[in-house]
């Protein structure tokens, strides 16, 4: 784009210089408030936090043990995924059988549904009656939420809401890099003698770790910043973000906010380094070391012995792996909301019902439309102020020079954890900072356009990059368009289904975000808030209702979603 | 105009000296990376050049945007656009510029009915195949009123069959409604076949303009004579000079007389010989260079036979032979003559770098 025509129009000036300005305010801002927070206010971070008059360094103690144990969950967690995540998303993206396109919808499942919902299924699912360990006759739930993973120190049903919610990540980016990668060169490698287990050490591995390695930072990421279900599963153990939102809602907000900076500077220099080597195009890994000539023979010798026996179990086991952590608790919380309809199965009172605790004295039902409209509102505002951003943002990342520069801080909302962007909104905007907006609907709102905005210019992305837009904008100018025409009728046609997509994504994000709501709330509460709220105060039927509507209505989301994307 | 081009440290023209004709139908021939494209960019105001002057109609267009520059970019993968039906991409151009809807239907109308697609009207750009696709690209250029088609290798993307087909009609329809046409391409075949003029572009420079004729007959250097038409290449040093030509001494002590009389004795030179000026016979012939070699290899391709036959010097000359001209044929291994007349050798004084650069950067 050197030295393009350029456009004659000043407009198209003030409309960068706004968008810039808006994406300043309403995107960076927040995203980097809460670490300059510390600086700011150190003084008190450090009474509170090191030199506590009445507990000491308690408070740091504690920080520490909470970043340790969710590191340590997260880094599991996408262990886990990569080891099943590969061979599925190989499978996907290679093969062709009947089912296929709901496999892969339900894999995307949890992406949609929003966690709060999801973390409730998988809670009954193992540690009620009303799950797994009901259809094997025990008189309570197959395990408890104490259980612990051996080696990894781990809470066993924190474990597979984790990899649930983080394994789309995996597969899709994964899957997606392996169908831009030609079939060809895996078919040249098994005629030239290797086996299908070399060839995809050798060959297929190499060209697709972009790919995995971008699933793994978002997978991480997402890990990292899991509030909603991880507020109801975790039991008696504390993730990092989960601490955030309690702190906060104590008012610790010095300890909330060091954590929350201390939590995104590590993820970060985690994640920066790896986006980087990622970000250039045409990467691949070459190995820099050479095995010894005998055991790399062994390796091969193994390889073909391995890939016959291998084959079934690469098909199979990432299959089961779908099936425990997204079918069988969904399939478990639809049940249940029948089987506790009028009354609570087990011990037959109308108390623990749907219907008592909906309709009966502690009303859920009319929370539930509240929170119903305040979600709905959420999403469609904070989702179209984001569209109005995000569309010129795209462009301008496409067409200027510092669009690269942008595109790359864009990627810090969209692995900030949720809590601590919550936070940070919070500390900017309320009374703390500009004391301009007091918790509430338009604090959510506020909240929800950081991470918006990233997801819609992602998706638009995507839709430019390989259409050609450039060309057809050109040969729209020679045929007499002027720039402002070029844009109406040939540029944001062709990028229709890429905003579309954009628009569903951000929304359903936003319908299902809990970590930052819930830091932003105030007393608007949101759906998947309104489930957290339900299954602290233990209205267990209500909550089963709640995360039935929830998924529900992510699924309706989902068709669209598909009916969209097929139509191209 | 006179127009430089860089990117970044690449100067992709240099100092590009050319005026077209209004009506005229120009090639520009020349090898990928050339500056081709980049020639017919500048013309349109899809790039600006950062040295020099663009005229059109006698306007200087610098900085004047493409929409108001009247010429329209057509790109060898044609940019229909995907959403739009026949009749949309086609009305594009009239629709955009607000032209009334009468005159919008009859010229989207009277076009497509000359491209013969008026029944393919309402389908969609991919709905058509290769041919049609191309068509519709022509059509929506010339709907759109401009009096400038720029071709950006508008045949590329068909298959060799079609793209014999159809240039002699796109040159057809292009002077029937009197266009000026910038035609770029790669294939010497198509500029000379279609081009009114053709301008050989190399490394960002102009290495000749001429009508195919011109270009053919008297190739201004040897990246010239190679390219359009090919020839064979032979090294030498002039040692006369006379007032009928030169001659020249090929290695081995060889002798060949040329018409040529620019070359000072002494001066090392390549002689260029197109492979259809050269005979292959028993007998030496009057008047022509005679030279004794071996046939090395005979090839039959549909109207000609190609002989390579080794000289005694080593060197290897190929003849190309009208079929129908063919009296005797040889085999390999057969001692044979090949004869080249004086007037069909094309002398250039030596290459800086090498010979084989010259012709290998075809």
């Amino acid at each position: 784009m050197l030295s393009k025509a350029r456009m004659p129009l000043n407009i198209s000036n003030i409309v960068v210089w706004a968008t810039l300005g808006a994406f300043l305010i309403f995107v960076l801002l927040p995203t980097f408030y809460l670490i300059s927070y510390v600086f700011l206010r150190w003084d008190e971070i450090r009474v509170e936090v090191f030199e506590n008059p009445i507990i000491g360094d308690e408070n740091w103690k504690q920080i520490v043990n909470v970043l340790f144990f969710s590191f340590r969950l997260s880094l599991s967690a996408v262990a886990f995924d990569i080891l099943f995540g590969v061979p599925l998303a190989y499978v996907l993206a290679r093969k062709s059988f009947p089912g296929k396109s709901l496999l892969e919808d339900i894999v995307t499942l949890p992406l949609v549904i929003p966690t709060s919902g999801f973390g409730f299924s998988t809670l009954i699912t193992w540690t009620t009656r009303a799950g797994i360990g009901g259809l094997l006759g025990l008189k309570s739930g197959l395990t408890t939420l104490d259980a612990v993973i051996p080696f990894l120190n781990v809470p066993f049903v924190l474990f597979l809401v984790h990899v649930a919610l983080t394994f789309p990540y995996v597969v899709r980016t994964l899957e997606t890099k392996f169908q831009s990668i030609d079939v060809t060169f895996e078919l040249a490698s098994r005629t030239l003698g290797a086996s299908s287990l070399t060839t995809f050490r050798t060959i297929l591995l190499p060209l697709a770790l972009p790919g995995l390695l971008s699933g793994a930072v978002l997978a991480f990421a997402r890990s990292l910043g899991e509030t909603g279900a991880t507020l109801i599963v975790s039991g008696v153990s504390t993730t990092a973000s989960i601490a955030i939102v309690r702190w906060a809602s104590e008012f610790k907000l010095a300890t909330a906010s060091f954590m929350g900076s201390l939590l995104v500077m590590i993820a970060w220099a985690i994640i920066l380094p790896i986006e980087l080597y990622v970000g250039r195009k045409g990467r691949s890994l070459r190995v820099p070391y050479q095995l010894p000539t005998s055991l790399h023979n062994g390796l091969i010798k193994f390889e073909r012995l391995a890939s016959k026996r291998l084959s079934r179990v690469k098909d199979v086991v990432p299959l089961i792996v779908v099936l425990i952590t997204v079918i069988i608790p969904i399939i478990v919380v639809l049940n249940s909301v029948v089987l506790y309809w009028s009354a609570d199965p087990y011990t037959g009172r109308v108390q623990g019902g749907v219907v008592y605790q909906l309709f009966g004295p502690s009303n859920y039902f009319n929370s539930l439309l509240r929170a119903t409209l305040t979600s709905i509102i959420v999403a469609l505002v904070s989702t179209y102020i984001s569209m109005c951003m995000a569309i010129p943002l795209a462009f301008i990342i496409e067409r200027r020079w510092y669009g690269r520069i942008i595109r790359t801080i864009l990627k810090v909302p969209m692995i900030i954890p949720t809590s601590s962007l919550g936070l940070s909104v919070l500390l900017l905007w309320g009374s703390g900072g500009f004391n301009l907006v007091t918790s509430g609907i338009w604090m959510i709102i506020l909240t929800h356009i950081v991470f918006s905005v990233p997801v819609i210019v992602e998706s638009i992305i995507a839709a430019y990059e390989g259409s050609g837009l450039q060309m057809y904008e050109d040969s729209a100018r020679t045929l007499g368009a002027t720039p402002y025409n070029a844009l109406e009728t040939v540029s944001l046609p062709l990028l229709k289904g890429g905003i579309l997509t954009g628009f569903i994504l951000s929304f359903t994000r936003s319908l299902g975000e809990t970590g930052a709501t819930f830091i932003v709330m105030g007393r608007d509460v949101t759906i998947p808030a309104l489930v957290v709220n339900m299954v602290e105060a233990l209205a267990i039927s209500a909550a089963l209702f709640t995360s039935t509507y929830l998924i529900v209505l992510s699924l309706i989301l989902l068709a669209i979603i598909r009916l969209l994307t097929r139509r191209r | 105009m006179n127009v430089t081009k860089r990117f970044g440290k690449i100067t992709a023209l240099d100092h590009i000296n050319l005026s077209i004709e209004d009506g005229e139908y120009v090639c520009v021939l020349g090898p990928t990376g050339a500056g081709k494209t980049t020639l017919l960019r500048i013309i349109a105001g899809l790039l600006e050049p950062d040295e020099g002057e663009v005229y059109i109609e006698g306007k200087l267009v610098n900085g004047v945007p493409p929409e108001q520059r009247n010429a329209v970019y057509m790109f060898q993968e044609y940019a229909l656009f995907p959403h739009m039906t026949v009749w949309e991409n086609v009305s594009y151009g009239p629709v955009i510029k607000d032209w009334e809807r009468d005159k919008v239907e009859r010229v989207t109308s009277e076009i497509l009915e000359m491209v013969r697609l008026a029944e393919r009207r309402d389908a969609f750009p991919h709905e058509l195949s290769g041919g049609m696709q191309q068509r519709v690209a022509l059509a929506r250029g010339i709907a759109s009123g401009a009096r400038i088609l720029l071709l950006d290798e508008p045949l590329g993307a068909l298959d060799a069959r079609l793209r014999v087909d159809i240039r002699t009609q796109l040159r057809n329809l292009a002077k029937d409604q009197g266009l000026t046409v910038v035609h770029v391409t790669h294939d010497q075949e198509e500029a000379i076949m279609i081009a009114d003029r053709v301008v050989i572009l190399r490394e960002g420079r102009i290495e000749q303009i001429g009508t195919p004729y011109e270009i053919y007959s008297e190739p201004r250097s040897i990246f010239v004579a190679s390219f359009v038409g090919g020839a064979n290449f032979i090294e030498g040093n002039v040692v006369h000079v006379d007032s009928h030509g030169s001659t020249v001494e090929l290695r081995g002590g060889l002798r060949i007389r040329v018409s040529n009389r620019d070359r000072n004795v002494g001066e090392r030179v390549v002689v260029a010989v197109r492979y259809e000026d050269v005979t292959v016979g028993k007998r030496r012939e009057d008047g022509s260079n005679n030279l004794s070699g071996v046939v090395e290899s005979v090839l039959f391709i549909g109207g000609f036979i190609e002989y390579d036959v080794k000289l005694e010097n080593d060197e290897m000359i190929a003849s190309k032979i009208l079929l129908s001209e063919v009296k005797e044929t040889y085999k390999t291994g057969e001692h044979v003559v090949v004869s080249f007349p004086p007037e069909k050798c094309y002398v250039f004084p030596y290459p800086k770098t090498s010979l084989l650069k010259e012709i290998e950067a075809v």
